[in-house]
């Protein structure tokens, strides 16, 4: 299990790492599809399938077809990035600002004393009781998330589309 | 799997051989019948697949290699072997040879869940159908990635559309299994096969056999043809239309990758339709003591091969829809009528009587297909000027 | 030894991180998307790693993290779609270009 875990986890960094610093737009969205398996990998791990099952088909199967679409609609000419400034003042900013992050939460979990010592619990779930709690203690937050999904369905079809030039 | 494990495990008396390595060969065996049975079975469907097309054109299919052309899987596979692999100059190599790849791997995978017996599976998840659709829709990638990399402008028209003839006819073939999992209570593929046990010789509990379940059945094999691009759907590779489609530069064992690719995804997707609507392995004589697996083997490929035969059936058949009807049908016709069908196996599950469920079912059902269909294919073209005639 | 919570919590910190420099330090409003993307998989991740390591039976942890996925989801379909508005406006997505509202 150990084995497993460092695994997935390499993945994950190894495909968050190169989606950030890649220069070739298509090669960035693979390694966030390297990292999108990754996490549901440790979904797996976790004992949480249902979870994983649905990431891989949200994320892998229509996030990142969007993100590819996105990139196809708005291609540069030369198909990848200009010139990026590396060293200047903004990836330094960046590049802080992210260490401190993680200093943080490295700090804070590391002073926790629980955190060393907790083992997993025998939680185990199950898509009926998934099933049945979204029905019955989570029926509120479950309608409305359908009301935003046609939100955003109709709002992104509205907003990406491109005007229509009556010529007569 | 598990079977074969308690199987082996009950052979440990005979050399003394430690678990893992009982249970590496039980993780083994499967993948490799599943390796060499359905690829098999993808390069007879070729030679079938032909021969039935040369037939229903009135003339012969391949029959020079082999007495019949039974060796002309072979001689393809020979010939794309050996062909030279030409990459465009400016195409993203990694992602060039990457797309064939990830094609085949969520094809392949789609086997892992088919229960081809009674407890012949080779991974029984409780998450079965979820786990079809996860791995089906990031096939869909192969295809961008295919069109993408091959800096060509017909490739990646191709590939748009193919994207999104996927991605559209997805959900009315998701709702449809839907229906089938609200009616079987479960989402693995052995509990789905099993609620559809039982009956007169096996049959008459068939999910196809129920009127939610023979419009689930029409619903998920034209959203399984859309899914794997076949006629009449096949405006991504259609050779008329736009060359192939997003696998225009490749050749060699990159074009066989992908056609396997795409006709194992096909095979899978029958597969799934057998046992969700057709009974998986049921039919008369699947009881019996001891003959009853293989019994139910031979059923499961028959229903299989049934409905492929139907789906090669329809491609020598059946013109092309054009791009645009291609969507109106999967928005406007196919999605309203999967959720349909979700209400009337809700309404099903919930009535009393048999006959009347089966009556308020039917007409439901009727009733909204002929609505739709008058909706959904009124046509409202416009008459034709001519700009320079007089 | 098996893993402890400690070590999960570390892993979805420093995700957290990356996505984090990679929204602040990329020019590609494509690639700020892609890192607000790594952000919330990293917070989801957390949620289910806490659903893991606690001693009672209940699913909420999980519930919460399938909603946080939905709208995620939702939320990178908008905000495409505003880079694909956008870029037909200015006609590139670089986001130091895009400074109509500032000063």
């Amino acid at each position: 299990m150990n084995a497993a875990f460092w695994i997935l986890s390499a993945m994950s960094l190894i495909g968050a790492l190169l989606a950030i610093s890649l220069r070739n737009l298509v090669h960035c969205v693979l390694s966030l599809i390297l990292f999108f398996l990754g996490i549901a990998g440790h979904y797996f791990l976790l004992r949480a399938d249902f979870l994983g099952a649905v990431q891989i088909l949200i994320y892998i199967g229509a996030v990142a077809v969007l993100i590819l679409f996105a990139i196809m609609l708005t291609r540069n000419v030369t198909g990848t990035e200009g010139p990026r400034e590396l060293f200047g003042l903004g990836w330094w900013t960046g590049l802080g600002t992210a260490l401190i992050v993680a200093a943080v939460v490295w700090v804070t979990v590391d002073s926790a004393p629980q955190a060393a010592t907790r083992s997993p619990g025998q939680a185990v779930s199950s898509v009926e009781q998934i099933g049945k709690s979204l029905l019955n203690q989570w029926v509120v937050p479950l309608e409305v998330l359908g009301v935003l999904l046609t939100a955003a369905l109709i709002g992104a079809v509205v907003i990406a589309l491109e005007e229509v030039v009556r010529r007569r | 799997m598990e079977k074969l494990y308690q199987l082996l495990d009950g052979c440990k008396w005979l050399a003394n051989v430690p678990d893992s390595l009982l249970s590496a060969v039980a993780i083994v065996v499967p993948i490799l019948l599943i390796i060499t049975v359905f690829p098999g079975i993808f390069a007879y469907t070729t030679l079938i697949e032909r021969k039935a097309l040369g037939r229903v054109q009135n003339r012969y299919g391949p029959n020079r290699v082999g007495r019949w052309g039974i060796l002309q899987p072979i001689a393809d596979g020979v010939k794309l072997l050996t062909k030279e692999d030409i990459v465009p100059r400016k195409a993203d190599k990694f992602v060039h040879l990457l797309a064939p790849i990830l094609a085949v791997i969520p094809s392949l995978l789609l086997f892992a869940v088919l229960p081809v017996g009674p407890g012949l599976v080779p991974v029984d998840l409780h998450i079965g159908i979820l786990f079809v659709f996860a791995i089906s829709t990031a096939s869909v990638l192969a295809l961008f990635m295919g069109g993408w990399a091959s800096r060509n402008k017909f490739s990646l028209l191709g590939a748009m559309r193919a994207v999104a003839q996927v991605v559209s006819y997805e959900v009315p073939m998701v709702l449809a299994a839907v229906a089938v999992v609200m009616a079987a209570g479960t989402l693995s593929t052995v509990g789905i096969v099993a609620k559809q046990s039982g009956g007169f010789l096996s049959v008459t509990n068939w999910f196809v056999f129920q009127p939610w379940g023979f419009v689930g059945f029409v619903l998920f094999t034209i959203g399984a043809m859309a899914e794997s691009a076949r006629t009449p759907f096949d405006i991504p590779e259609a050779e008329s239309e736009i060359i192939a489609g997003y696998h225009t530069e490749y050749s060699g064992f990159k074009f066989a990758l992908f056609q396997l690719g795409e006709y194992l995804a096909a095979i899978a997707m029958a597969g799934i339709t057998v046992t969700m609507f057709l009974g998986g392995y049921n039919g008369p004589g699947v009881g019996l003591k001891y003959i009853g697996p293989l019994i139910g083997v031979g059923w499961f490929f028959a229903k299989l091969m049934t409905i492929i035969l139907v789906i090669i059936w329809i491609r020598g058949t059946w013109p092309r829809i054009r791009v645009d009807q291609l969507m109106a049908f999967a928005w406007k016709v196919l999605l309203p009528m999967s959720i349909l069908n979700i209400v009337a196996v809700g309404l099903w599950h919930y009535m009393e009587s048999k006959l009347w469920a089966w009556l308020v079912t039917a007409a439901w059902l009727l009733i909204w297909a002929i609505v739709l269909t008058k909706i959904g294919t009124a046509q409202n073209v416009e008459r034709r000027t001519y700009r320079y005639a007089t | 030894m098996s893993i402890t919570l400690g070590q999960y919590l570390i892993l979805s910190g420093i995700l957290f991180a990356v996505g984090l420099c990679g929204a602040l330090t990329r020019r590609n409003a494509i690639i700020v998307l892609m890192g607000i993307e790594i952000m919330f998989n990293a917070g989801i991740l957390n949620l289910v790693v806490f659903w893991h390591y606690q001693h009672f039976a209940t699913l909420t942890p999980q519930m919460f993290a399938i909603f946080a996925i939905a709208v995620a989801a939702a939320e990178s379909a908008i905000g495409l779609a505003l880079v694909i508005a956008i870029y037909r406006h200015y006609k590139s997505v670089d986001v130091d270009e895009m400074r109509a509202l500032k000063g």
